[in-house]
């Protein structure tokens, strides 16, 4: 798998320059009265891209999550910024205009 | 030496487009019988031209193999060359000197031993291997090792050195457009593209440009096919934006078009196997076609070959390819190589075309005739003759009765040709069969991919070149970011409409639909698959037993999975396959390409064999006091210093006198800025105000699930201003790891990553402050330099230090960070200094041992994923209270809290001398006098971190993880380790709380 990102600082690099930081998933939640359950949905859950968001039964295509995903890279081997980008996981390819900088 | 006038054995007379050097010869070996052959040939043209027909043994059934391709399409020619298993005798140069022996076979590959497993087919059914031989299991290791020494290829002999001389390198080409295959289209496509001036790279896997038109002599437009490949490749070679890779296979094309492949070394250059990545904006695929194989019985006997084999053979190597020749082809090209054999003095006696009569080139049909060689249009060869090499041959009508037999020692045999869609499988173009052409086309091409050339069809010298230059502008126009051009795209058409283009050039021919040769029966000697020995009666097996798709049956019955990948079995499996399903062709599917499309050597792709590694500013001194150097992440780092490998004096150095430590690699860092405490409070789990200037402050970093990852110092340096260390597998994540977790705040601070900038100098031992006072005239009392007190001195000749006052190893010990370039001076000084104190340098070994003593943690040794910070006893650092800064770690923190059944860091005491106890031992629960000894309650119950024995406590200690109902003080545990297999030893130990030296700290703070 190889493809190239966009970095908000460099530009167009290979993807060997950065490291992945997982789905953009919000701030941290604050930690006064926050739930175990609550805190470890935020740290290890992932939404599929082009999944349901429900597994229940007569999930309806509106359900169906758009196949992109806004996702955190580190530009390591570069400039050292975190930035987003939204892409799609099934090309690979980044969407145009997606850098959230 | 070749008299003048004389040819060699087995030659033609060199023609135009001959590549061996006939006044060069070269001598070599074939399993030990010297032979000759020429500059430029191949391991193959050379063995052929001498004589040799049969070149292996086939892998199941030990049939003979000769040579059919001469592009490595296929394992039959695969050689032990020079010791070297699997070489590609057809791709291999030939060297001076080279010894040649055959592969599967027990001597010469005439006369096999094994040969007679061919007559048991019967036996081995498609999938035999998995359906026969496993009942009774005991029985199956015989069956395997039996097998083993029958099938298969190469052999390695593991006495050997495989080593492979020469020098491997790697590059990362740029160019704007990557253009696959140095044909015509390729190179049209090279052209088209450079006009614009954007730079261009051009692969070619052969070692010459031209692709078939190289070889090619008949008249076109008033000149010989090779000198239009020769203008063209002469115009490519002086275009200055065009580089030219000849002899350099693409191994694939991947995302974002990166083009990777390798280039063999010429004998004048550099290296001998060079693998390049190149990322390009666009990529024209330009590889051409082969020839479709034709399943019929006995297809694989030495002497059937493909057109484009025969015709190199006599073109290119001026080889005779055979005496008396019979065609069973289906494409015009091979109806021209039927021509161009005859007309070299090979006697073609029967053209044999699976295509209905009128769908031939009539000019070569009436060439055909013009030299008395019968067209048989609507036939097909039904059978080869001949036990180790072809002697007959039978051709039979498709439709109809009627049979004609011709002796002959070379047939050449094709369903037509097919299109090399390697490189757009890897691209992932989306590949559907055409019913026109009756091959593989794209369906859907990936952004920024083009296709030229005989691949989509087209067969007119013109056509080719005009798809390969629109091809060229395509990529061109595409690259520059905007979509091509109307006036492009209207002579796209050249590629779709047969002759109805602006240019009126002729369009894609219409192909050959053959499966397979007439009368074939069962098919249990039709070859569609060579290197698996996988028959057309095989697939039938698979489709019966239900694997009746390609990728199904390939697992099945092995069809593709050899060396010829999908090249020689891809096509014709699908189309059989289709039809026992009784699906229309246009559902056939071909197997999933695996890359790499053309196999480099391992050696290549692990390249020249960079040892990426740091050395700190103190490897010369380390050196010198005879240090031993270990690798330590990227670091090189003195792990020993002399053979001993205890370390015992090192230790006993720093607990009586004074030892000092190049701790360079430690992670240095400097966050400064309006927020800088708003970032510390989030990553360290204590409250960060507590570093204030002066003053040393130790925490820790814990991960979201409450996991230890770092601990270190923080020091105030001013305001919003901090200096801090973290350990040194750590430096290089430290930014990283900062910058994610306060990624959504927009906080204003800076880090500065200093590791490198300075390196760091440890003293400790009782002696330490004694040193430490030679050297600087600045107060280090303990009054004035208190324990953790952080200090800026200035130590010899004016060196401004960053004194640490630290216990990492359990003695009084100042750490001096200094820039890197100062290091020697300060070491020297320090060791000049200590002398009259016994200063010793100590290593990484005696470091470990020394904090064990003191029950320091290392991240990595005592503390692992399964564990909290709470779990390995540092809970205290954890500032509960703090619920604003929202501490990364601190939500898993609480709720691992009070969890039962959690793992615990203990400290242990070994009850009697056990020498042999090492780290990693098992804890096999608590020990309780039982029956016969000691015995544990047989759950596993944990695993020893790290145990030593010490000569300064006088008795063997330990940290161990285990589970917290073994976790108890006073506690003793039974340990057991395999030290041979079958042979436990067992020891029992005592849980102490650590620190196991000096718990008081008094040594630290005196």
């Amino acid at each position: 798998m190889t493809f190239r990102l966009t970095c908000p600082v460099c530009g167009k690099r290979d993807v060997y320059e950065f490291t992945f930081g997982g789905q953009e998933r919000g701030p941290r939640p604050a930690q006064e009265g926050l739930s175990a359950e609550e805190h470890f949905r935020w740290v290890q859950f992932r939404l599929i891209p082009g999944g349901c968001e429900t597994r229940e039964e007569g999930a309806s295509r509106a359900d169906v999550r758009e196949p992109l995903q806004e996702e955190w890279w580190y530009h390591g081997q570069g400039c050292g910024v975190w930035f987003t980008t939204t892409r799609d996981p099934m090309t690979n390819r980044e969407v145009e205009g997606g850098g959230g900088g | 030496m070749a008299d003048a006038g004389r040819l060699p054995e087995g030659r033609l007379p060199p023609g135009p487009t001959c590549r061996v050097d006939f006044s060069r010869p070269l001598a070599f070996t074939f399993l030990g019988r010297p032979m000759t052959g020429f500059a430029g040939d191949t391991v193959a043209s050379a063995l052929y031209a001498a004589g040799v027909r049969v070149f292996s043994r086939s892998l199941k059934y030990h049939r003979p193999r000769g040579l059919y391709s001469m592009d490595g399409e296929s394992s039959n020619t695969f050689m032990a060359i020079d010791g070297v298993p699997n070489e590609c005798a057809e791709t291999t140069a030939l060297r001076a000197g080279m010894s040649v022996a055959a592969q599967n076979v027990r001597g010469d590959p005439r006369t096999d031993r094994f040969a007679f497993i061919d007559r048991f087919d019967r036996l081995m059914p498609a999938g035999f291997y998995y359906r026969l031989f496993h009942r009774p299991y005991r029985l199956w290791p015989l069956f395997q090792n039996g097998l083993r020494r029958m099938a298969g290829t190469g052999v390695l002999d593991p006495r050997r050195n495989y080593h492979r001389d020469g020098v491997r390198a790697e590059r990362h080409l740029n160019a704007e457009v990557a253009v696959v295959g140095g044909g015509a289209a390729g190179m049209s496509a090279a052209l088209a593209a450079a006009e614009s001036g954007l730079r261009v790279c051009l692969f070619e896997r052969r070692p010459w440009l031209g692709g078939h038109l190289a070889w090619r002599v008949r008249d076109f437009e008033g000149e010989p096919l090779h000198h239009r490949a020769g203008a063209l490749a002469a115009r490519v070679r002086a275009t200055g934006n065009v580089r030219v890779f000849t002899s350099s296979p693409v191994t694939g094309v991947w995302g974002d078009n990166l083009v990777t492949g390798f280039t063999i070394g010429a004998r004048d250059d550099p290296f001998r196997e060079c693998h390049w990545e190149c990322r390009a904006g666009t990529v024209v695929v330009a590889s051409g076609c082969m020839d479709r194989p034709l399943v019929f019985n006995h297809n694989d006997r030495p002497g059937v070959m493909q057109a484009g084999t025969a015709w190199r053979l006599a073109r290119m190597y001026a080889v005779r390819p055979g005496g008396a020749a019979v065609f069973s082809v289906g494409d015009d090209m091979s109806l021209e190589a039927a021509v161009d054999l005859a007309d070299l003095g090979v006697e073609v006696r029967g053209v044999a075309d699976a295509r209905e009569a009128g769908r031939q080139d009539p000019g070569l049909v009436a060439s055909l005739a013009e030299r008395d060689i019968p067209v048989l249009s609507g036939w097909a060869a039904s059978r080869a003759m001949g036990r180790r090499r072809v002697k007959a041959c039978e051709l039979r009508p498709l439709r109809g009765g009627g049979s004609r037999r011709f002796r002959c020692d070379l047939l050449v045999a094709n369903g037509g040709m097919q299109p090399r869609i390697g490189v757009l499988a890897t691209v992932k173009a989306k590949l559907a069969y055409c019913a026109d052409t009756h091959s593989y086309q794209p369906e859907e091409l990936p952004e920024g991919v083009f296709v030229a050339g005989s691949m989509t069809g087209l067969r007119d010298p013109r056509s080719i070149e005009a798809s390969g230059r629109l091809a060229g502008h395509r990529a061109a126009v595409s690259c520059r970011g905007g979509a091509a051009t109307t006036a492009v795209d209207a002579a796209s058409a050249v590629r779709r409409d047969a002759g109805s283009a602006a240019d009126g050039l002729p369009g894609p021919v219409s192909g050959c639909d053959i499966r397979h040769g007439p009368a074939l029966g069962r098919g249990a000697k039709a070859f569609v698959d060579l290197d698996e020995d996988g028959t057309y009666k095989n697939v039938v097996e698979s489709a019966a037993q239900g694997f009746d798709v390609p990728e199904l049956a390939k697992r099945f019955g092995g069809f593709g999975l050899g060396p010829g990948q999908y090249r020689v079995t891809g096509q014709n499996l699908a189309m059989i396959m289709a039809d026992l399903r009784g699906d229309p062709v246009e559902t056939a599917t071909p197997t999933t390409v695996r890359p790499p499309l053309v196999p480099p050597s391992l050696a290549t792709l692990a390249g020249p064999g960079h040892d990426v590694h740091k050395r700190t500013p103190l490897h010369g001194e380390l050196a010198g006091w005879g240090a031993v150097f270990r690798r330590a992440g990227e670091w090189e780092r003195a792990r020993y210093f002399s053979e001993d490998h205890s370390c015992r004096d090192e230790i006993l150095n720093v607990r009586r006198n004074v030892g000092i430590l190049d701790s360079s690699p430690l992670g240095k860092f400097r966050i400064h800025g309006p927020d800088a405490l708003k970032a510390l409070q989030r990553v360290y789990v204590s409250d960060m105000r507590e570093a204030r200037p002066g003053r040393c402050k130790y925490s820790a970093m814990c991960n979201d699930m409450g996991q230890l990852v770092d601990d270190g110092l923080v020091v105030g340096e001013g305001d919003h201003d901090y200096y801090f260390t973290t350990s040194s597998g750590r430096a290089g994540s430290t930014v990283e790891w900062f910058r994610y977790h306060t990624r959504h705040d927009g906080w204003d601070y800076n880090l500065v990553n200093l590791t490198d900038v300075l390196g760091s100098v440890n003293v400790a031992g009782p002696n330490a402050r004694r040193v430490l006072e030679r050297v600087t005239t600045d107060d280090v009392s303990n009054e004035a330099f208190p324990y953790l007190g952080c200090r800026h001195i200035t130590v010899g000749d004016g060196v401004g230090a960053r004194c640490l006052r630290l216990g990492f190893v359990g003695e009084l010990s100042f750490e001096l960070h200094v820039p890197s370039s100062y290091c020697r001076y300060v070491w020297a000084l320090l060791v000049e200094a200590g002398a009259d104190f016994g200063i010793q340098p100590f290593g990484l070994e005696a470091q470990y041992c020394l904090r064990a003593e003191k029950g320091h943690v290392i991240i990595g040794a005592e503390s692992e994923a399964r564990v909290t910070l709470t779990d390995i006893g540092m809970g205290w650092l954890w500032d509960r209270e703090d619920t604003v800064s929202k501490k990364v770690g601190a939500p898993a923190l609480r709720a691992c809290e009070n969890q039962p059944g959690r793992m615990k860091l203990v400290g242990f005491r070994v009850d009697e001398r056990s020498g042999s106890l090492r780290d990693g031992a098992v804890v096999v629960g608590r020990a309780e006098r039982g029956v016969g000894g000691m015995a544990g309650d047989g759950e596993i119950a944990g695993y020893v971190c790290t145990t030593r024995r010490s000569d300064v406590l006088g008795w063997q200690y330990g940290m161990a993880l285990v589970h917290e109902g073994v976790a108890v003080h006073g506690g003793r545990l039974l340990i057991r380790q395999e030290e041979l297999p079958g042979r436990p030893e067992s020891c029992t130990a005592t849980v102490v709380p650590p620190p196991f030296y000096d718990p008081e700290g008094t040594k630290l703070r005196s």
